[in-house]
């Protein structure tokens, strides 16, 4: 896990074929005070750079030259096999649950997985590569939404409350009990009786630290059969 | 399967059957016995066609998702975030304000359909983790609840892409017409075969007034050597089975 100093900035690399996006990318994190240690427009460079460099996060885009079909991802993926202290946050313009799973794998620490146009939200894209960088996990809402979206007709997810689908979708995303309680404008021990509530119902053993809670999460909507 | 039911099934093609090792001993043996080699050729060379249209008819559909992917889609991701970084400049309150949010708005809905559109092509998952991961996308997207039993290995592209076609218009009549509670997803191998099968517990009644969508169904499976049979007897659900064979070409 990657402990934080906050005197130093966080070192990125970032990988992406899309010109101004890349360098719209970089100038938003170098605004935010991070390091951008390089830039590549290719899987290949942008892996052998990032096993170079070492950064603090990886962003990369799933669809990347040479073949531009998953280049990017795969890349991903062999650098947190090979140096899983790296974090990887990737971009895509794809809302598919199956590339998270893949990325998550068994570990959801230091992973991220964002649809492209968030980088627009300048705070989110930023809270994200913070939150990977620390060894937590930050997923896209409307990719969260879709795997949710599975269990929701039949099996234990029907038994939730509006609310709580609201909060376990907010758990699956990566944020901790205060980072829900934000987004959903309400109490950190209101948040707590949920989270308590919704591993009951649905079964799934209480977690001691939030990366073992999103893998919980994760592990539970992965799961085909909830009969 | 009921035996009851006759399921639909495509006529086989008529022919004369030379039987193996036989030797004819008169011309117009000999002469039937060539046009029944010939005939054999003409619908080998049919079959490799018919497979070849429907493999550059899917090839078309990826170079489509492709090109969306680099193009427009591309495009509007720049528009979003543009407007987005603008909404933070603008003055609160303003007719700009306003303006950009308006903007903005349609914007995301044109990113969000658009991805709709494309996955609902073919969606990536298909292509990148094969039949498992492809009809779990499909499921998710489909309103009514589905019970999943899917256990293949990575096939070949064009039996995956068949089953994947097979199974999205066998769920779209389930949703449209089928009036059921639950519907039965069930992918497997059984010998040289990939079997799927799609059981709703509807209305059935199916098999009168077959939609253009399930024709289409049975040239695609044909074409790509496998069969395709529909029961479906009044109030008892119906069942779409698809029997492809794992190694195109030697159906």
């Amino acid at each position: 896990m990657m402990i934080i100093d906050v005197d130093r900035p966080l070192r990125i690399v970032i990988g992406e074929d899309d010109v101004l996006l890349r360098e719209g990318i970089a100038r938003i994190l170098a605004d935010a005070g991070m390091d951008v240690v390089a830039r590549c427009g290719d899987a290949d460079e942008m892996l052998s750079k990032a096993l170079d460099y070492l950064p603090d996060v990886l962003v990369a885009d799933v669809q990347m030259p040479p073949c531009k079909e998953d280049d990017g991802l795969r890349a991903a993926l062999e650098l947190r096999s090979r140096e899983p202290g790296v974090g990887v946050l990737i971009l895509s313009q794809f809302c598919e649950p199956d590339f998270v799973m893949d990325l998550v794998g068994q570990r959801p620490e230091g992973v991220g997985y964002l649809l492209k146009e968030r980088v627009g939200d300048i705070d989110v894209f930023v809270d994200a590569i913070t939150r990977v960088a620390a060894g937590g996990s930050a997923l896209d809402p409307q990719v969260v939404g879709r795997m949710l979206g599975r269990g929701g007709q039949s099996g234990p997810l029907r038994l939730l409350t509006p609310r709580e689908r609201a909060v376990l979708a907010a758990m699956a995303e990566g944020k901790s009990n205060l980072g829900v309680a934000q987004s959903l404008f309400t109490s950190q021990a209101s948040v707590e009786k949920h989270v308590t509530a919704i591993f009951r119902k649905l079964g799934i053993a209480p977690a001691e630290t939030d990366h073992r809670r999103v893998q919980a999460v994760l592990a539970y909507l992965r799961a085909d059969d909830h009969r | 399967m009921n035996g009851d039911q006759d399921p639909v099934r495509l006529p086989e093609p008529a022919g004369h059957a030379v039987p193996d090792g036989a030797v004819p001993s008169d011309p117009a043996a000999v002469e039937l016995a060539a046009r029944g080699a010939s005939a054999a050729e003409a619908r080998a060379r049919l079959v490799a066609s018919r497979a070849r249209i429907v493999a550059s008819g899917d090839e078309a559909r990826r170079r489509l998702q492709r090109d969306v992917h680099d193009g427009p889609q591309q495009r509007l991701v720049h528009a979003v975030i543009a407007l987005k970084m603008a909404r933070n400049t603008v003055e609160r309150g303003s007719e700009a304000a306003e303006l950009v949010e308006e903007a903005l708005a349609n914007v995301e809905r044109a990113t969000s359909e658009l991805r709709d559109i494309v996955h609902g092509i073919l969606p990536r998952s298909l292509g990148y983790g094969g039949l498992s991961t492809g009809m779990r996308s499909l499921v998710a997207d489909v309103s009514l609840p589905v019970d999943v039993r899917v256990v293949t290995p990575r096939l070949p592209t064009a039996v995956e892409t068949t089953a994947y076609v097979v199974v999205a218009e066998a769920m779209t009549n389930a949703v449209k017409h089928s009036r059921a509670q639950m519907v039965y997803l069930d992918v497997g191998i059984e010998g040289e075969t990939l079997v799927v099968e799609i059981r709703d517990d509807g209305v059935g009644g199916a098999e009168s007034g077959i939609g253009t969508g399930v024709i289409g169904l049975f040239d695609r499976v044909d074409a790509a050597g496998g069969s395709l049979t529909v029961v479906s007897p009044p109030g008892q659900g119906t069942t779409v089975r698809a029997e492809l064979p794992v190694r195109p070409g030697e159906g």
